[in-house]
């Protein structure tokens, strides 16, 4: 891996917010951020990243390889939860529904570390594609669905939840507040185009680095947080499935880059993808349908383990690996 | 002032809209939500900010109503508690207005 891309990564004012907030949690500081302030930089960070795609499209159009990404996506999404539940029922001791329910985790995406991801590409001066942040929406939801078919019987037997309403998986599922959020974004960006977007470009693209800065520090307080209150719960082969299943996902990710010859900087945005796992649309989801999953094990091992290793090796990792094969 | 039954359950964020439901199937005629700021359980701390996705969070759930009503709630409620994390108690309230429970 270039070190030049590892330094600049780890050196980013972002990346250093992140592991201070880290640090503060773990060191038990009473620091924190007030949890409606962090909701409203969350929904910012969305509208910023979706509108800012929305003109990208706006500018380049659809296209075949377009439509063939959204489509690898979608078979992504459904497919890692498969080979992440594999990997845990043979790595861990996991039961069905925990190895599901964590598997769902690694079949959808983090936002914050695409957006990560989108501005240490952009600093390294490579040029990426607004349409990624539709694939980051759409590869959202189909891993939930993928989990509930491997908790299969487990979750079957638990049968009807008492008060549980007629269709609010579906509802949660695809109508979660960030697919809502980045996909109405998008298209609004999409709409307005470069001369309407310019009317808004102050508020969302110069404050953009500093708030996805104080993002980071609520996300590396909370990740602290859940290390300190999950450690208990993961043993060395969960911890190790942290590492294992992203790089697994990217090298998937990059294969289907390189049959699609897509350029760089979209293949390191979609092997980012594929290696992040979630940890806002997702716990949401299988506390309702999986609710006999110990959350402090998949959100421990997704926002403890897996973000932070993305955050400050993966991403220059995925960023080496797509300047090889990007065309 | 009469006397009425006051049902407070603690449960994760996530399950409000089902026992809200279970409350209002129960003949419930009003009831209160409170966020849980943070708590201690099974040997550990935890406090409502830990994640973003608040899948963790819990809310306090305060309906008050007479036997009947408590009673038919509490059966689902068991169930409810079966699935989701939770602590449910019920005691007895003097209230003013009785009518409006």
């Amino acid at each position: 891996m270039s070190s030049d891309i590892l330094l600049a990564t780890i050196t980013s004012p972002v990346v250093l917010f992140f592991v201070l907030g880290l640090g503060a949690a773990l060191a038990r500081s009473d620091m924190s951020i007030p949890e409606s302030f962090a909701k409203g930089i969350a929904l910012y960070l969305m509208i910023a990243i979706g509108l800012k795609g929305g003109v990208e499209m706006s500018k380049s159009g659809l296209n075949l390889q377009i439509g063939a990404v959204m489509i690898a996506a979608i078979g992504l999404s459904f497919c890692l939860p498969l080979l992440a539940f594999t990997l845990l029922r043979r790595m861990t001791g996991l039961d069905r529904v925990n190895a599901a329910a964590t598997a769902a985790h690694y079949g959808s995406i983090s936002i914050v570390t695409f957006v990560a991801a989108t501005e240490a590409i952009r600093l390294t001066g490579v040029s990426s594609s607004g349409y990624l942040v539709a694939v980051a929406a759409i590869m959202e939801s189909p891993a939930i669905i993928s989990a509930l078919f491997l908790a299969g019987s487990a979750a079957r037997s638990s049968g009807h939840i008492a008060g549980s309403e007629r269709g609010e998986l579906v509802r949660e599922v695809a109508l979660n507040a960030s697919v809502v959020t980045l996909l109405g974004s998008l298209v609004i960006g999409w709409i307005t185009g470069v001369e309407g977007f310019a009317r808004v470009e102050p508020f969302f693209v110069t404050p953009f680095q500093g708030v996805l800065c104080v993002f980071l520090l609520d996300m590396g307080l909370a990740a602290g947080r859940g290390l300190r209150r999950g450690w208990r719960d993961l043993e060395r082969g969960t911890l190790a499935f942290g590492i294992i299943m992203p790089l697994l996902s990217a090298s998937i990710a990059a294969s289907i880059a390189l049959i699609l010859r897509l350029p760089a900087g979209d293949a390191a945005l979609f092997m980012t993808l594929a290696a992040s796992a979630s940890y806002i649309a997702v716990p949401a989801a299988m506390r309702l349908a999986l609710p006999k999953a110990k959350p402090s094990i998949y959100l421990t091992l997704s926002l403890g383990i897996t973000f932070p290793f993305n955050l400050t090796l993966g991403i220059p990792l995925y960023l080496f690996v797509a300047k090889l094969i990007g065309t | 002032m009469e006397t009425r039954r006051r049902l407070e359950l603690i449960v994760e964020r996530m399950a409000q809209s089902r026992a809200g439901n279970i409350l209002k199937d129960a003949g419930i005629k009003g009831y209160t939500v409170l966020d849980a700021v943070a708590g201690y359980a099974d040997g550990l701390d935890w406090q409502s900010d830990a994640d973003i996705s608040l899948a963790q969070d819990m809310v306090v759930i305060i309906a008050i109503g007479d036997n009947a009503t408590i009673d038919r709630a509490l059966q689902n409620l068991h169930q409810l508690l079966d699935a989701h994390i939770g602590v449910l108690s019920v005691s007895d309230v003097q209230i003013m207005r009785p009518e409006r429970f």
